[in-house]
Formats: structure tokens, sequence, C-alpha cells
């Protein structure tokens, strides 16, 4: 164990690495201030990097979100510690707060490591692998993924057993099985939480059975299957390996309902959606695809224009509560429903069910705070002190708050969240220091 | 000396490599003179990438680069950032496109794509020969911001960019602040009015000294550019009008928007009595006390009592016919949130509420549901059959057909109207036409990239704020409003800006001024100077945004673009030819 932690000082510690927090981020760089960005996965990048194309402009999602990430990690004005826990903050005084961080150990030097992949080889562990929402698997020792950042091995210490393999194939010799985890203190003058969503759990929900019926899947998993870093470079059922044909979404899987324990909209799930049967059309242009919602969302700018066209592409828009999704022997899943238009229980086949998971709270950004109360609302997001007219306050003085860490956001309004946080942030440093 | 390039060719991980065969591309250039390497790769922007271009470039001591991937509206700055990390002038890099050009553009004629990709790549290479090494343009940028417009956007921006010490001119045309605020009563998610938001903000503006604020204003004139904006504001008075210039460094326009003005007859607006708009129905509600504080519990209007009220939900947006496609956003919120408030004047009320499937997104939902449980009735009806409004015994029919009741005709005699009006871009346009603001499908001024850019315009230094921009509510438009002011603030706090080189100059030697040129540039950078050879055309350094308008139209062919010159252009032609 490290006697001393080690002590740095900065302008603005900024808590969460996704889109929010890198925009944040970069806003306060560009303007001289020295940033401190904390993520506590292996890499930045947040969601966004992990989605395929992004409505409604069908951007592809890593060509807007890498380069931003290479810009963030290249800043001299930034520094980024990945895999890294806050433990503590406390306010000791406007403009000054104290951060205890945590570094995880990778077992890998990361300075040294080439991303070769030779240890990726080596290891005989298989594991699910998270960063593709479990789709396929993985070695106790990986690169996160393609475009991770940084772009760096690391072992699963739970699931390394520990043989030695990896150490012995790579080339620069960068595996460390002694690496201990590494303390830091931050001195701040501000911090701005950007600690982003959960997904719903849809097991949450036993009717769905997601879980038990091997083709129903969530949204954020058929955003791997999009995506330009795909797993299986095409669209198909991972269970046997068969192009689906008939695909259905089931709309607010987790949300609108107090039953899931998540009464409001997410806000996100239709557009993406309507995205991703976009999407499909394109890479199964004979595929059949079915939404099943109560109301379709498009409120943003083209939003309602970028649903047309999805229906004018033969997207079937149907309006009904989904009851119970059965697996059929064949992997098939019958879909029961109540067809709103006809007031009718009605029964469907598809080959495969893609659940349109809603947006949940990360609580655990309170509990960062120890000095002064970070309070949440009713729902358990950062509570906004002045939703209105400075959306990005929290109740603690010089604390504010960006991205869907205030409730459900798609990434436009993410980012201008993080502009604004950013700004407030920066009138909070220049009015105090005058 | 020969040069030595560089070519990367992009896959774009799929979105190139999928139509377009890259290794075929690679092959065919990779033997073009000066190209002495010729690399693919999975994504050219990916920060590995990246850290190879560099290393490439230093350790080949490579002397131009050329990327082949999507469209340089996204990446320009990514590349030019690589190769100066790399200690390469910038402008020793050139871009081709062969994902918007080629793999999008041909994706059912993968061959023909290719083709197409190979060539631009050529075309890319051949300019990437002749590139030389630029510096860019250095000007002074004024520490002022000009924000037009005073609404909520408008007032939050000036006062954010007032704390971080820029000097602020916040123009308003109106004779009062505040804009919208001033008619809205309760804002959700907060239940607070606008006038007293209003009133927050009027203390705000009045402690920052660095805030002018200049009412009954227009803006009729602008000169000058990034940097450096010269503004003529007329100021109307009971004395007549005054002229006043601005200077700032940046231009924030925060203009707002209009409430959709239904056409007469359209659901019976100014044809049915009672028919009226949202937010004519909050100006009502306005005036009359609620029940708790001592109300008669009852809701008048035009000396009637209000005892039932049709709602009809997206009147001005989402048409069918009409050319307001777009959903407007905020109303579905903002009459739900009405017909609320409007229980607490009369409590025994009934609302029907006829919509195209509710937006109450994110949070809202919970007044949705509050309203739901309140016994408000909710009926959808058919996209392409709105409801008909017509005076009927003992009040106003709405009759449509519900898309909950397998298409039954549904009818509602209601004693009063409310038309969820939408929203429109403001009806005075002079800011956009004085700045040549671009318009996106929907009217509304249109950001670079909703995502990359959202808060900037094509015309540098001019940033877009709140409504004008497109429909949102109070907290959108400040959130929107906050990040147009840290990007303002970026153009005019370090007191400098560097412009790009890439402009017109003109050969003073066959130049015998004309004046066709300056007829035709669009920036009015061009003017005429004397010299001891005569008349000249001369261009302006920090106006000129080397858009090449001026180009084809010199009789003497005496205009030539820095980086795009006869011999660049020709020399692409030439291999496109092939
Ligand atoms: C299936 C799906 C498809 C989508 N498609 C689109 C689309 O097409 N278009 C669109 O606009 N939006 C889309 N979205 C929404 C988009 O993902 C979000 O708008 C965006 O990711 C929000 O960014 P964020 O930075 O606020 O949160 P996140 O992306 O969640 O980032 C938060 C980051 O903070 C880190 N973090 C959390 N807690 C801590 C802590 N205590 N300490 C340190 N770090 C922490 C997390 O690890 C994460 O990296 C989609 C979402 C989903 C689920
Ligand atoms: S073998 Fe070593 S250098 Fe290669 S990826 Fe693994 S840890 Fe990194
Ligand atoms: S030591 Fe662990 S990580 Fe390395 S190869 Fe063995 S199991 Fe895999
Ligand atoms: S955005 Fe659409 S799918 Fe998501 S919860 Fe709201 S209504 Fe349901
Ligand atoms: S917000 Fe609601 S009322 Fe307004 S245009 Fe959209 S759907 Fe229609």
């Amino acid at each position: 164990m490290q006697k001393e932690p080690i002590t740095l000082t900065y302008d603005a510690i900024v808590i969460g690495g996704g889109i929010a927090g890198g925009e944040a981020a970069l806003n306060l760089a560009n303007n001289g201030y020295k940033v401190v960005l904390v993520e506590s996965r292996l890499s930045v990048g947040g969601k966004m990097i992990m989605l395929s194309k992004v409505f409604p402009t069908l951007d592809c999602s890593a060509c807007i979100t890498t380069p931003k990430v290479s810009e963030i990690s290249r800043h001299p004005n930034i520094k980024i510690f990945t895999e890294s826990d806050i433990t503590s903050i406390d306010k000791l005084g406007e403009q000054s707060f104290v951060v205890k961080m945590t570094q995880r150990p990778r077992y890998v030097v990361a300075e040294d490591c080439t991303a070769c992949q030779l240890c990726e080889q080596a290891c005989p562990v298989i594991v699910k692998d998270q960063f593709q929402y479990g789709l396929v698997g993985r070695k106790a020792v990986y690169i996160p993924f393609s475009i991770a950042s940084p772009k760096v091995a690391a072992i699963d210490i739970d699931n390394c057993t520990l043989c030695g393999a990896c150490e012995k194939v790579c080339p620069p010799g960068c595996i460390d099985f002694t690496m201990k985890p590494k303390e830091y203190i931050f001195n701040v003058k501000t911090a701005i939480v950007a600690t982003g969503f959960r997904l719903y759990d849809p097991t949450n929900v036993p009717r769905y059975s997601y879980g038990t019926a091997k083709n129903v899947i969530t949204s954020i998993q058929m955003e791997r299957l999009l995506a330009p870093t795909r797993p299986f470079h095409t669209i198909l059922r991972s269970s046997d390996g068969k192009v689906p044909d008939k695909i259905a979404y089931v709309l607010c899987a987790g949300s609108r309902d107090d039953s899931m324990g998540n009464p409001i909209c997410s806000q996100i799930c239709c557009m993406y959606s309507i995205k991703q049967a976009q999407l499909l059309l394109g890479a199964l242009p004979m595929a059949d695809i079915t939404i099943y919602y109560i109301d379709i969302r498009a409120f943003g700018k083209g939003y309602d224009e970028f649903y047309e066209q999805a229906v004018s592409m033969g997207v079937r828009f149907v309006k009904g509560k989904i009851g119970k999704i059965t697996e059929k022997e064949n992997g098939n899943l019958t879909l029961r429903y109540e067809d709103v238009a006809t007031g009718k229980l009605k029964e469907a086949e598809h080959d495969m069910v893609v659940l349109s998971v809603g947006v949940k709270p990360n609580k655990e950004a309170a509990d960062l705070f120890k000095s002064h109360k970070l309070e949440l609302d009713g729902l358990s997001f950062v509570k906004q002190s002045d939703p209105l007219l400075s959306p990005a306050k929290t109740s603690i003085d010089g604390v504010f708050v960006a991205g869907a860490a205030t409730g459900p956001k798609d990434i436009p309004d993410s980012i201008l969240s993080a502009g604004a946080a950013s700004t407030e942030a920066i009138s909070y440093l220049n009015q105090k220091s005058q | 000396m020969k040069k030595k390039l560089g070519v990367y060719i992009c896959a774009c991980g799929g979105n190139i490599s999928d139509y377009v065969d890259i290794e075929r591309v690679r092959e065919a250039v990779k033997d073009e003179d000066c190209v002495i390497m010729a690399k693919t790769t999975m994504f050219a922007c990916g920060d590995s990438n990246q850290k190879d271009m560099e290393a490439d470039i230093k350790e080949n001591n490579l002397s131009g680069i050329v990327v082949a991937s999507c469209s340089p509206k996204l990446h320009l700055t990514t590349f030019r950032g690589v190769s100066e990390r790399a200690g390469l002038n910038k402008y020793n890099y050139v871009h081709a496109n062969i994902r918007e050009q080629a793999s999008w553009a041909h994706s059912d004629n993968k061959p023909g794509a290719t083709e197409k990709a190979i060539h631009l790549v050529k075309a890319a290479i051949a300019k990437a020969r002749l590139a030389e090494s630029l510096e860019p343009i250095v000007i002074e940028s004024k520490r002022a911001v000009a924000v037009i417009g005073a609404g909520v956007a408008g007032l939050k921006a000036a006062i954010s960019l007032a704390r971080m010490n820029d000097d602020v001119y916040l123009i308003e045309r109106d004779s009062k602040i505040g804009g919208k605020l001033n008619e809205l009563e309760t804002i959700s998610p907060e239940n607070i009015s606008g006038k007293e938001l209003l009133e927050r903000l009027q203390k705000e503006i009045a402690s920052e000294e660095r805030i002018t604020l200049i009412t009954n204003a227009e803006v009729v004139a602008s000169r000058g550019n990034i940097g450096d904006f010269k503004l003529t504001v007329r100021i109307s008075g009971p004395q007549g009008n005054t002229e006043k210039e601005i200077h700032a460094g940046s231009v924030l326009v925060s203009t707002g928007f209009n409430s959709y003005t239904p056409a007469e007859g359209e659901f019976g607006f100014a044809t049915v009595p009672n028919v009226i708009t949202l937010p004519e129905f909050r100006k009502l509600m306005g005036g009359q006390k609620k029940a708790a504080e001592g109300g008669s519990g009852k809701l008048v209007y035009n000396g009637k009592e209000i005892n039932s009220i049709a709602y009809i939900y997206c009147v001005g947006s989402r048409q069918v016919k009409g050319d307001n496609k777009y959903c407007s956003r905020y109303c579905c919120t903002a009459a739900v949130q009405a017909s609320l408030d409007v229980r607490a004047i009369a409590p025994e009320i009934e609302n029907f509420h006829f919509h195209k499937g509710i937006r109450t997104y994110g949070k809202q939902e919970l007044i949705y549901k509050e309203s739901n449980s309140k016994g408000d009735v909710y009926i959808q009806f058919m996209d392409k059959k709105p409801p008909v409004v017509s005076a009927a015994e003992g009040g106003i029919s709405v009759k449509a057909l519900d898309v909950l009741t397998e298409k039954r005709e549904s009818e509602v005699i209601a004693d009063l109207v409310v038309l969820v009006t939408g929203m429109v871009p403001d009806s005075d346009t002079s800011i956009g036409t004085l700045f040549k603001l671009p318009k996106g499908r929907d009217n509304f001024y249109n950001e670079i990239h909703m995502k990359l850019r959202p808060v900037e315009t094509v015309i540098d230094g001019i940033t877009i704020a709140g409504t004008c921009q497109g429909p949102k509510n109070v907290m959108e438009s400040v959130n929107s409003s906050l990040s147009a002011a840290a990007k303002s603030h970026s153009f005019v706090s370090k007191g400098e800006l560097e412009l790009e080189p890439i402009i017109a100059y003109v050969n003073a030697d066959t130049c015998n001024w004309c004046d066709a040129c300056s007829k035709a540039c669009p920036f009015n950078a061009v003017a005429m100077v004397e010299t001891a050879g005569g008349q000249k055309a001369s261009i302006n350094k920090s106006t000129c945004k080397g858009c090449g308008m001026c180009l084809p139209v010199c009789p003497s062919d005496s205009i030539e673009l820095i980086s795009f010159t006869n011999r660049d252009m020709e020399d692409m032609i030439d291999v496109l030819a092939l």
C-alpha cells in the first residue's frame, strides 16, 4: 500500500466521463481552467460511445464520440482518471473542495501497453463481456472495446486464475500482478456531477421473460448489434445465429408505470427505437418491424419528421400495451397485447423482441458528498435547486450537474446542459475570486 | 523538394468499407507520385489511429497527409490537430470525403463507389502535392457580446456573460424585457409564474455593471465580422429615433418565437364563439381568482360561466396538410398544466383533451398522470382526421374519430374550446436577413451540427440560443442560452482570434478595377484602392471567408484563392477526368 495519498490541485473536478462530463470538461479546459475528470469504468465515453448511430441525423455515434474523447484525453488542461472511485467530497468553504479518490489497479502498466491483444489470446478464462452487454464473451485480461480510451488492457482480477499466461506473452512485459490501489487527494474549486443514468433492469418484470427467453434482448444490446464496432458484424439472434426477420419493439419497458417502479417517461426510448427500426430496415430490407407503443414521443427538432420517415419506410406502429411474452420451442416469441384500437387482446409471433428499456437514476452520486448534502429529487435524480433559471445548480453552492444525472436526456439535451454547467462553473469561479 | 505524402483510408467501421473496397483504394493510390505510405484504418478519427498517424509523420518525415474518410465538416479540426501535434503545418493535410460522396451516395453500386473513391483520393493527393504551409490570420477580438432579444434566453445569457467578465449589450425591440415570460402563468416543473421569474432576472440584470440594456431598439445594420461586429442600433424614443453604433466580438441571437395564430375558421377560430388559443386561455386564467384564495369557484368568459373545456392539440404543429410538420415540443405539457391550473379556479370544471398522442416526455409525465387522476378525459384523434368544431345548441360541438374506440366518433359539447397552438419562428426575420443566418426546414435558425456545434451558426461569431433555434420550454431555453454564452465567451475572452488563411487575393498587375468582384462578394470584403498603378481591387483579410464567389466573375482572371489556386484545381480535375 502506498504510504501517502498523492495530492493534486485543479480548478474543477468533473465526475463521470460520458458525453456530458466530457463536454463540460472541454468547455472548462478551453477557457483555461485545469480539470480533473474521474470515470469509474475502464474507458471514458459513457453510453454514447457504445451506440450505433444517433437520431435524428443518423450520424455514426463512434464518429462523433471518438474525436471528442481524443480531444479530452489529449487536452493539456485535462487529466483523466479511469477505473477510479471517489470516496468523499468535502466542501471546506466557497471555492474549496477536497476530494478523495481511489484508482483501482488495472494490473497492466497503462503507459507501456500497446494494445497488441496477445494477452487476450493467451488467457484461458472466458466471461461475459459487460461492454457488449453480455452478447459475447471476453477474456479475463481484455481491452474493453476497440475504440476505448485509453485503449489499454486490464485484468479482471475477480475472474483471473493467476495462471500467468498473459504475463508470459506480453511483449513489453507490462502485466503486473503486484499493482495496488492508488489513493489521491484533489483540491478543487468547483465540481460538476455528470454521472449519467442506469438502464432499467427488465428482469424486474418477469412477464417480459428477459433472461429466460433467449431472443428477448434490450435496446442497448440491439445498439451493439447495429454498431459499426458490432460483435457479429451482422444482425443475428445470438442464441442460434438465425437472422431475424420479424422483430418487435416493446416501448415503455420499465417506464410510465408505478408498478414497475418508474412513473416517468424515459424521454429517449421512443426515438432510439424508431432509429433502430430504420437502421434494421437498412441492414435487413425484407424484415418486418413492429413497434408496440403507448404514445410516440418524437418532440425534438426534426424528431417528428424522423418518426414520419420510419412510418413511410414501412415500420409498423401498433398502439398496444404488452401483457406477456412467452418463448416457443423454436426460440420465437409470442406477444400477448391489448390492441388499443380495438380494445381486444391479441397475440403476435416475432422471432426477436427488443425491450426499449427506460432510464433510471444513478443514486450513488449523492453518497459521494460528505460535508454537505447533495439533494436528490423524488425520483432519486440529482435535484436541480433552481430548475428554470439555473438548471445546472444543485443544493450545494459550487457543485453543478450536467447530462442525464438530473433526469432522462438525449444527446443534444445532454450537451446543452453540459454547456450550461460549465458556464455556471466559470461564473462561480470568476465571481467569488474577484 | 519532393513531397513525402502519407495516405489514410478509413473504413468508418463499415460506413465506408461496406460499399467501398478500401483495400482496392489503397492499392490504387499507393504508387501515386510522392506517396510514400498508404494505410487503411478502422476509424481514422479514433484515438489509437491518431497516435499512429502522429508517429508516421514524425518517423517518416512526412511533408503532407491525405485522409480519406467522412465529410470534412466532421473532422477537419481533428486531423489538423494530428498534423500540428506531429509538427506538420496543418495546411499540408488534405481531405477526401469518400463516405458522403462515395459510399453513401452509391450504396447501390459497390464497384462504382470504389472507383469514385479512388478518383477522389487521387485528386486529394494531387492537391496535397501542391499544398503549402500557411499561418492563420490573427485578429483582435473585442471583449464584448451583443445579445439580441431579452427574453429568458437572452437575459440569462447576458447575466452569465457579464459574470464571465465580458461586456454585454442587451438589445430588446420592445419597451420592456422578459419576452413571453410576461404572459406565462404557472411554469412547470416549478409552481412559479413568469412574472416572478422576470422580477428575479430584472434584479440580476440591474446588478451587473457590465450589461448595457438598450430597449425599444432594433439592429438595422451590421458591418465587420467575428472579433469586431459593428452594429447600428436604432432606438425609438418619444423624441424620434436615434442611432448608436455598438462594437462586439460576438453576437448572440435569442429572438424567440411567436405562438401560432390559427387561420380564420381553423377549428372554428374567429368564426365560432368561445374558441380561443392557449396563450389567450392563460391570460384569461391570469385575471381570475383561485377558489382557495376567495374566488367564486367559477371560470367566467365573456360574462358566462364555463363548465366544460375542450382542448385541441397540435394546432399549427404536426400538420398533415400545412407546412409545419414539426412538433412544438412544449405545448402538450403546457396544455395539461393549464388544464390543471384551471381546476384551481373552477374545481368542478370538466376537461376534454383532443390530442394526437400526449407528449409529456420525461418527468413531465407526472403532471399527465395527475391530470388523469383528476378525471380529465383524453380522446386521441386520427392523424389525418382532425376534430371538427362547430357552434351547437348549448355550446360548441367538437367531433373526432377516437383511436381508442375503434375509430368511433366522439362528440363533446363544451363551453370553451382551447386551441393548443404551437411555436412558430418570430415573424420579424430582420436579424436572420441581416446576418444571413441559415434556417432549417422548420424555418427556425439552424445550428451547424446538433451534437458537435449545437449553438453555433455557419456565420463565424454568431451563436443562437433559446426558441429561435427551435421549440423549447423555459429550462431547455436556459440550457441552450448558457451553452451559447459559453461559446460566445470563448470567441471574445482571449482578446484575439485566429482566422482561416484560406482567402482570396488579387493580382494587382492584371487587375484593372471593374467592380465585378465586389458585386459578387456576399460578405462585402472587396473594396477599391487607389494605387500608383491605378484603381485596383483589394480584399479585406478578416472579412473574406474564402467562398470563391469573386473568382469566376473576374474578366482578367486576377483573383486566386489561397490553397485553391487554378493550378490546384486543374491538377485535381486532371486526375478526376482520367
Ligand atoms: C439504447 C439507447 C440508445 C440511445 N440512442 C440515442 C440516440 O440515437 N440519440 C441520442 O441523442 N441519444 C441516445 N441515447 C441517449 C444517450 O445515451 C444519452 O443521452 C447520453 O448517454 C447521456 O450522457 P451522460 O453523459 O449524461 O450519461 P452516461 O452516458 O451515462 O455517462 C455517465 C458516465 O459517468 C460514469 N459514472 C457514473 N457514476 C460515476 C461515479 N460515481 N464516479 C465516476 N464516474 C461515474 C459512468 O461510468 C459513465 O461513463 C440512447 C440511449 C440508449 C440507452
Ligand atoms: S500483451 Fe501486453 S502490450 Fe499487448 S495488449 Fe496485453 S498488456 Fe497490452
Ligand atoms: S493470469 Fe489471469 S488474466 Fe492472465 S491469462 Fe491467466 S487467467 Fe488470464
Ligand atoms: S420515450 Fe416513449 S418509450 Fe420511452 S418511456 Fe416515453 S413514451 Fe415510453
Ligand atoms: S407538444 Fe404535443 S401539442 Fe405540441 S405539437 Fe407536439 S404533440 Fe402537438
